[in-house]
């Protein structure tokens, strides 16, 4: 646990308050760490799921002894100290080579992770094509079924989301659309696989740079370009946070919800039209013009009185 | 045929897929659950999933072209619906906070409320209280998703307990923080509340020890109790100063009687005496 800092002048004020939680958070940041044995295929895929993560990633050059399926210590310290949540821990041992795992973490704990081996890894670098801009939101493509039907493969795609959505923005530039980021996953039968700590199944990471060509329509043909890097993985050990857990960390605070507006619309001219409820109108008490005809006379007013009073109570008084 | 012609042109923009894909425009996304072709993904995995994720990404684009769009000196911008998949935070909402920034104030409400299936007055809290969710029904019936030979009560009983524990634990927190926030104030920069509150009973018992002629010498003593430096007996010599030992007596009477003023009061004695 870190010492709570007391800001001691106003900008080391100002750097505290962007860490506290918010209403509307801030985008997630990503660590990238070498575990304390790596490989190149390892160093190369933390590096280049960095540049793709940019520039809300960090990435950690130096070797660390991190385990974080046995101990979850200097996770939760670096999460405090730098203020992120995400995590992939990069490590090649004799029994788990090429080995990743991504972490999320949720109020400084470790929400869920999943550790997958990387096979057929290719590079950024080894597709000599023009990289998207950094910072550029990506577009999402996830197929197959699995992603639908497996929890593993749901959590997972999730946490990929987590990781690459950027910023939560409402409105996007149409000429941003510059990569693609598609997951493929599949429950193989006619594979063999000879990772035996590895579930059955294969899942394809690609990344492709969009052209978007004149099709002679509003909407434009798309074109792909693989820019990299691309991988295949396979899933090992994962551990997945609790259901109350998870309940509270997607929790959205009541003031985000937004307020229902009553009685206004926006009608197909596009004028703003209101509604008001002004209750029932007494229409015995209207005043309509007076005339001398119409005047009741005290004998009427007698009557009325006299009618409206029930007989039983007429005859207790 | 002119229309045709001109298309053939252009390759085209529409992609069939047998299952519709789900999308989620906010973060760009779509999700495509059709079958893939094993044999081709384990022969020509790159080509297939290029021609594949083309498909996929056609469509996305075709959807995210079919929003509404506003144009600005930045480009043309599209608007994003709400987000559809559930992400976690990464940090949790404190409602105290948000409270206080929103301006939302606290109301106190009253004990007793008005039960209206019994017609009568009951804690809203409590013994008796209301709001015990049913525990103290005489039937609880089983959810149907529910283990039979789970006893419901017991479970009620158990979950109330629970949300009670969290609470004190927030309270607490709260109460921590609102503690330190007034050390701040005064200048203590100590985040310790343990700490800070350590040092200050420790110089309550060293002013308890002196309440004793002793010093607290044959007190018991507590478990890690500081040794306290520099408190002595102190003896005055039998035989000194008479001056001074006249001057600490009278001192010592004023600080009984003798309040600033006057003794009596005259009014009070007038009045008295006229009362008689």
């Amino acid at each position: 646990m870190l010492k709570k800092i007391i800001p001691k002048n106003a900008r080391s004020k100002r750097a505290l308050q962007k860490r506290e939680p918010k209403i509307e958070e801030n985008v997630k940041k990503a660590i990238f760490i070498r575990s304390s044995s790596t490989s190149q295929i390892v160093n190369e895929a933390l590096s280049d799921l960095c540049k793709l993560k940019k520039p809300d990633a960090i990435n950690f050059t130096k070797k660390n002894n991190i385990h974080p399926f046995d101990d979850d210590t200097s996770l939760n310290f670096f999460c405090e100290k730098n203020d992120t949540s995400l995590f992939v821990v990069g490590s090649h041992t004799k029994k788990r080579p090429n080995n990743l795992t991504f972490i999320r973490m949720f109020d400084g704990q470790i929400l869920d992770m999943i550790e997958v081996g990387i096979e057929n890894a290719k590079s950024l670098k080894e597709f000599k094509t023009s990289k998207c801009a950094i910072g550029m939101k990506p577009l999402f493509l996830f197929n197959g079924d699995l992603f639908e039907n497996s929890h593993v493969h749901k959590t997972f795609k999730n946490i990929l989301l987590d990781f690459y959505r950027g910023e939560a923005v409402k409105n996007i530039n149409l000429s941003g659309l510059e990569h693609i980021i598609s997951v493929t996953a599949i429950n193989s039968t006619l594979e063999q696989s000879n990772d035996s700590r590895a579930m059955p199944g294969l899942i394809y990471f690609k990344v492709y740079a969009i052209k978007l060509k004149k099709s002679g329509e509003k909407t434009p043909r798309v074109e792909l370009e693989e820019m990299g890097p691309s991988y295949v993985f396979r899933v090992r050990r994962f551990k997945f946070a609790n259901d109350d857990v998870y309940k509270l960390a997607t929790k959205v605070p009541k003031i985000n919800k937004p307020k229902k507006i009553k009685n206004i619309d926006v009608n197909e001219m596009g004028d703003k039209v209101g509604r008001i409820h002004l209750g029932k109108q007494d229409l015995s008490k209207l005043q309509t013009r007076k005339m001398k005809g119409l005047k009741r006379v005290a004998e009427d007013y007698a009557e009325e009185y006299i009618e409206e009073i029930p007989i039983s109570k007429k005859q207790k008084v | 045929m002119d229309d045709t012609t001109q298309k053939s042109k252009y390759k085209p923009v529409t992609v069939e897929k047998p299952i519709p894909l789900q999308y989620d425009l906010a973060i760009l996304a779509g999700f495509d659950t059709n079958a893939l072709d094993e044999s081709r993904l384990k022969n020509d995995a790159d080509t297939y999933l290029e021609e594949y994720t083309r498909d996929g990404t056609q469509l996305i684009i075709n959807q995210i072209f079919k929003l509404p769009v506003t144009s600005s000196d930045l480009g043309v911008m599209a608007e994003l619906p709400d987000l559809v998949t559930v992400l976690p935070r990464e940090k949790p909402v404190r409602w105290e906070k948000f409270a206080k920034i929103k301006g939302v104030q606290h109301r106190k409400k009253s004990k007793m409320i008005y039960d209206e299936a019994t017609g009568e007055w009951v804690p809203r809290w409590g013994y008796k209280g209301t709001n015990d969710d049913g525990a103290n029904d005489w039937l609880i019936p089983v959810p149907d998703n529910a283990d039979p030979f789970e006893d419901q009560f017991t479970k009620k009983r158990e979950v109330k307990k629970e949300r009670i524990t969290k609470n004190e634990a927030r309270h607490r927190r709260n109460v921590e923080e609102a503690e330190i926030a007034l050390n701040q104030s005064k200048g203590v920069n100590d985040v310790n509340t343990r700490s800070l509150r350590r040092t200050e009973l420790q110089k309550q018992i060293i002013i308890s020890k002196t309440a004793t002629a002793s010093m607290g010498k044959f007190d018991k003593h507590l478990e890690g109790e500081p040794k306290l430096k520099g408190v002595k007996r102190k003896f005055e010599p039998i035989i000194g100063d008479v001056k001074k030992e006249k001057e600490s007596s009278l001192n010592i009477l004023n600080k009984v009687v003798g309040k600033k003023g006057d003794i009596v009061n005259v009014r009070k004695a007038i009045a008295k005496r006229d009362q008689k």
